[in-house]
């Protein structure tokens, strides 16, 4: 089972991470849930031991291990987190921007950014002032 | 205007109490405090109050009370004139209290990573002192470069501290001195402390960060630069002497930076026009003696030594006041403008020249026997040392006789108006105490005897007297002063040289490389933060990429890694198989997906599936989570999507695709990276396996039947506070994006 | 579909208020603990939302618009239980009463530090996400600024 456990995870890892790279937004929120629910499975996958619910009364045979069960809920609640946060990201982007496209949104900043500059020149002034 | 506030007063006291505490404690026999602080480290706080922390702690509180006194006059003119209210003081006293306190602390550390904390304290102090005038561009820059400067170089001490620690087992400094033995780590180790000691003290190559500092307002030069933060560089060297004195190589070079300093901060300071800077020069070349004399070694230099940094402190706190008031006083801060201010301010000349002398070596100062031991200390070691002493001193009598000379001498330069009395009396107070050690001298040489003790490690005798005979300190005495008036006036042929050396050292010297340096790396950062957040694919990337070369040194560091084991499968496990499968395949189908609902929809499937499957491993926590958690997904996930707007702008395809192979060939490397890792972390036994078993064993105990409830709940309840403390962040978070901050 | 969702949702939440009130009561013997509960009571909140709209959800039921003080409260409740311990010198989390002294039962209920630290829970993970829905609610069904 640790090869099966260990090839689904990396799937998801996989299928995650390309969609975080993806220039949709949306689809950028939905490859960090996935590569989540790929850290739950390795957390769950790593249990020392396999068996019954560890649940009093106790059967007698083999208990699943309940320290990973016990992490694994943590990464669940730390994923819900962590995407809720994201997602009201993304909505803020596309609130601002007007646009969920990567790229666009890139191509804003940098104009914006540009702009700032022109207007007052950012700099480290200090850094520059302690160089001299 | 010029009342001093009850703030200002405050700290006075706390100072003199500090100082009488030193005092009695000086008198009584010093005590001790050591407790553990990190004792999973070996680690103690351990203070001492021996013969060297009695004589920089009542240097930095008794200089103290002084400049404390003086800044009490100094500082409400000084927002005067900034135009900043009179309460601004409160940036300033806490900081320069703070300064003290660190002082001390660091006098009496006798542990390595306590001798670095309040090392650094120092410089935290010192950055929001100088950079006290913040609305000023070039106060802010020279806060910077003091920080900068000492403490990157103050990382390298505590590299040596945890090389010494590591190397011998304890970071106690009477310790380490009594089992340390030569060797290569302990040299290198020591070698890194010297190196942040000498750039504290400001010496050859890294002292162009104290005429900087300069830009302080003059109470904080007076203290930081007579008797504290540079006195730190020096007392950290006085403290380890004993492990630097190992490696005579060491010691060698300790005393060809001491020389570099002294000429070129000599010559330098006969360069420059601004007042406090020929000051700050003069300090670079002054704790040039205080570092040949540590270079030297044995008992009279480290007797030397300690006298020196004693007489130097009294005397150039006060020379550093008398330019304060005289800046405050004619609003000039260039010498060749000044000039008569003895018939005007006599009482201001009298106490400076007083200190003036002192520092100059002149007899019936305290001034003399620094220079008397210095010669006695040279000398011994050969004629070359002894020559360059004789120079070194009659550098110091040109330089500090032109400024004394260039103010109070010669035709009135500008007329100045009056200034309170706190900004003479202190200084009248230094210089008293000049000529009081210059003629009972008794009290100052039992304090540098004490302090040399500790630094040589072994009891040491100092006799600074008069003596009038042809001895050779007499001698070289003679000579220094000779030769030092021979400077002076050749103030023609001089000046055009030391010019044209001032010249050549902006040109080429080490704030020009420190310069190049800082703003070469300031570029690198920007060049890398641009990068970086110019694209999230880039950011994403920053952070897989690393993450990804150091898994893949962990592979090649752990040879284990490469044992992998395929598991059993049995019949049982085939719905975890099915199920797995059919969740692998839904998140495969978001990839290709171009619509909306769809892939939400798939992603549930997903979730679903891995809820089944932790329900089939006997999870029925998890799984009940990951059930509630995976609807509360879909329901967020549907009514948010549902109102996003969609792209307006189309995308050119071809580049498109081209990319979205890249995406695709990077997923897959990811994605196999990520599950040679996993299987390889999976593969490996447990080092042990008690734990869980434990844990299962104390569940009753804790009123509970569900092992895994109760973890959350109480076994590990900081785990589950720490999980809603980052649910609380995200919530802010999403609350302050949404709303701006507000909560409904 | 819309209108069974509109005719469940008001529903639901009587039963998921009873489903997790089980679930902390009982979850200390059995499967789950309040951060499962409150996401139940949440869902039958959220569910109200998207039924009904937001600002007839909060008219209807008015406490929802105490959630960020009760979600203070929950956060604080959960500190306090769990670093009590320091403050009379035990490690954090420490298990009040200690195992093997009385407890006082309440019905089944125990009345132990654990189960305080989980009705805080449940209290801060409810709130916490009536917080958030409330927020994405009104920006995606637009309202009054």
């Amino acid at each position: 089972m640790t090869l099966i456990y260990a090839l689904a995870a990396g799937a998801l890892f996989g299928i995650g991470a390309y969609l975080v790279m993806r220039r949709d937004l949306l689809r950028v929120v939905l490859g960090v849930v996935v590569i989540s629910q790929a850290a739950t499975l390795t957390l769950m996958a790593s249990a020392l031991g396999f068996g019954a619910a560890p649940i009093y009364p106790l059967p007698s045979g083999a208990i699943s291990d309940p320290l990973s069960q016990a992490m694994a809920l943590t990464s669940v609640v730390i994923g819900l987190a962590t995407t809720a946060l994201l997602l009201v990201l993304v909505l803020r982007v596309v609130d601002v921007f007007r646009s969920q496209g990567l790229d666009e949104v890139a191509e804003d900043e940098v104009a914006q950014e540009a702009t700032l500059d022109a207007e007052h020149a950012l700099g480290h002034e200090d850094e520059e002032a302690a160089a001299r | 205007m010029s009342h001093p506030t009850p703030l200002a007063w405050l700290a006075v006291v706390i100072a003199a109490l500090a100082f009488g505490a030193c005092l009695l404690l000086a008198m009584s026999g010093g005590g001790r405090v050591d407790i553990p602080w990190i004792p999973s480290l070996g680690i103690r706080f351990e203070l001492e109050f021996d013969g060297l922390a009695a004589m920089y702690a009542l240097l930095a509180t008794g200089i103290g009370v002084a400049v404390f006194t003086y800044g009490a006059g100094y500082l409400p003119i000084h927002l005067h004139h900034a135009h900043r209210p009179r309460d601004d003081d409160r940036r300033f006293w806490p900081w320069m209290l703070l300064f003290m306190a660190a002082m001390v602390v660091l006098a009496c550390a006798q542990d390595l990573i306590v001798l670095f904390v309040a090392f650094d304290l120092t410089a935290v102090a010192s950055y929001f002192l100088i950079g006290f005038d913040r609305e000023r561009r070039d106060a802010r820059g020279a806060a910077m470069m003091a920080l900068l400067v000492t403490v990157t170089t103050a990382v390298l001490m505590l590299i040596g501290a945890v090389l010494l620690s590591v190397e011998h087992g304890t970071s106690s400094i009477p310790t380490l001195i009594d089992v340390a033995e030569a060797g290569p780590v302990t040299t290198l180790a020591t070698l890194l402390i010297a190196v942040a000691a000498l750039a504290k003290s400001a010496q050859v190559p890294l002292h162009f960060w104290l005429p900087r500092a300069m830009e302080a307002p003059t109470p904080v030069s007076a203290y930081l630069h007579s008797a504290a933060m540079v006195a730190a560089g020096v007392l950290v060297i006085g403290r380890i002497h004993p492990l630097l004195a190992l490696e005579p190589m060491v010691l060698d070079g300790l005393l060809v930076i001491g020389v570099c300093s002294i000429v070129i901060g000599g010559l330098l300071s006969l360069a420059q026009d601004e007042l406090k800077q020929v000051l700050a020069y003069s300090t670079v070349s002054q704790y040039g003696y205080v570092v040949v004399l540590y270079g030297l070694g044995g008992p009279v230099a480290a007797g030397a030594a300690a006298f020196y940094v004693i007489a130097h402190a009294i005397a150039k706190s006060a020379l550093f006041m008398t330019a304060g008031t005289v800046i405050l006083a004619t609003d000039e801060t260039r010498l060749s403008r000044l000039g008569g201010l003895v018939r005007p301010m006599p009482l201001l000349a009298a106490a400076s020249g007083a200190a003036a002398m002192a520092l100059a070596a002149l007899p019936l100062t305290i001034g003399f026997f620094k220079d008397e031991l210095f010669f006695a200390a040279a000398t011994e070691r050969g004629p070359l040392t002894g020559i360059v002493a004789v120079l070194a001193a009659a550098l110091t009598l040109a330089y500090i006789g032109r400024f004394w000379l260039r103010l109070f001498a010669g035709p009135l330069g500008i007329e100045p108006h009056a200034v309170p009395r706190l900004l003479v009396v202190p200084i009248l107070v230094l210089g008293v105490l000049g000529i009081a050690g210059g003629i009972v001298v008794e009290p100052f040489a039992r304090l540098a005897e004490a302090a040399a003790s500790v630094t040589y490690g072994a009891p040491v005798a100092i006799h600074p007297a008069y003596h009038l005979d042809t001895r050779p300190e007499n001698l070289m005495a003679l000579a220094a002063w000779l030769v030092g008036a021979i400077i002076l006036v050749a103030a023609p042929i001089r000046q055009p040289i030391v010019t044209r050396v001032a010249v050549l050292g902006g040109r080429l010297g080490p704030r020009r490389w420190y310069g190049a340096l800082l703003q070469g790396l300031s570029r690198l950062s920007d060049a890398i933060h641009g990068e970086e957040v110019r694209d999230l694919r880039r950011s994403v990337a920053a952070v897989l990429v690393p993450t990804g070369v150091l898994i893949g040194i962990g592979f090649l560091a752990t040879p284990s890694a490469w044992d992998y084991r395929i598991g059993d499968i049995g019949r049982e496990d085939l719905p975890v198989v099915v199920l797995l499968g059919l969740g692998v395949g839904a998140a495969l189908t978001v990839t290709r997906d171009p619509g909306r609902l769809r892939p939400v929809l798939a992603l549930s499937v997903l979730g679903f599936a891995l809820a089944a499957v932790y329900a089939v491993m006997a999870a029925p926590d998890v799984a009940l989570v990951a059930v509630l958690v995976e609807a509360v997904y879909t329901l967020v996930f549907v009514a948010v999507f549902a109102v996003l707007p969609l792209s307006q702008r189309a995308a050119a395809s071809a580049a498109h695709t081209a990319r979205r192979r890249r995406d695709l060939a990077a997923g897959v490397i990811a994605g196999i990276g990520a599950f040679i890792t996993i299987w390889a972390a999976l593969s490996r036994e447990p080092s042990q396996r008690g734990d869980a078993l434990e844990l299962i064993r104390l569940t009753p105990q804790a009123h509970g039947s569900d092992v895994v409830t109760v973890i959350l709940a109480d076994f590990r309840g900081l785990d589950t506070m720490v999980e809603i403390t980052v649910l609380a962040v995200a919530v802010v978070g999403a609350t302050s994006l949404l709303r701006r901050g507000r909560s409904w | 579909m819309s209108s069974i969702i509109g005719v469940v949702a008001p529903r639901l939440l009587g039963p998921a208020l009873i489903l997790a009130a089980a679930i902390i009561v009982k979850g200390y013997a059995d499967v789950g603990d309040g951060f499962s509960a409150g996401v139940i009571v949440a869902t039958a909140l959220a569910l109200r939302y998207v039924s009904l709209g937001w600002e007839l959800a909060e008219r209807s039921l008015p406490v929802l618009r105490r959630a960020p003080q009760v979600a203070t409260a929950g956060l604080l409740i959960a500190l306090a239980t769990g670093f009590a311990g320091p403050l009379v010198g035990d490690p954090p989390f420490t298990h009040y009463p200690r195992a093997g002294e009385s407890v006082i039962h309440i019905g089944t209920l125990e009345l132990i530090t654990a189960v305080v630290f989980d009705l805080g829970l449940f209290l801060f993970v409810t709130a916490a996400f009536v917080v958030l829905i409330h927020h994405l609610a009104r920006l995606a069904q637009g309202g009054p600024r």
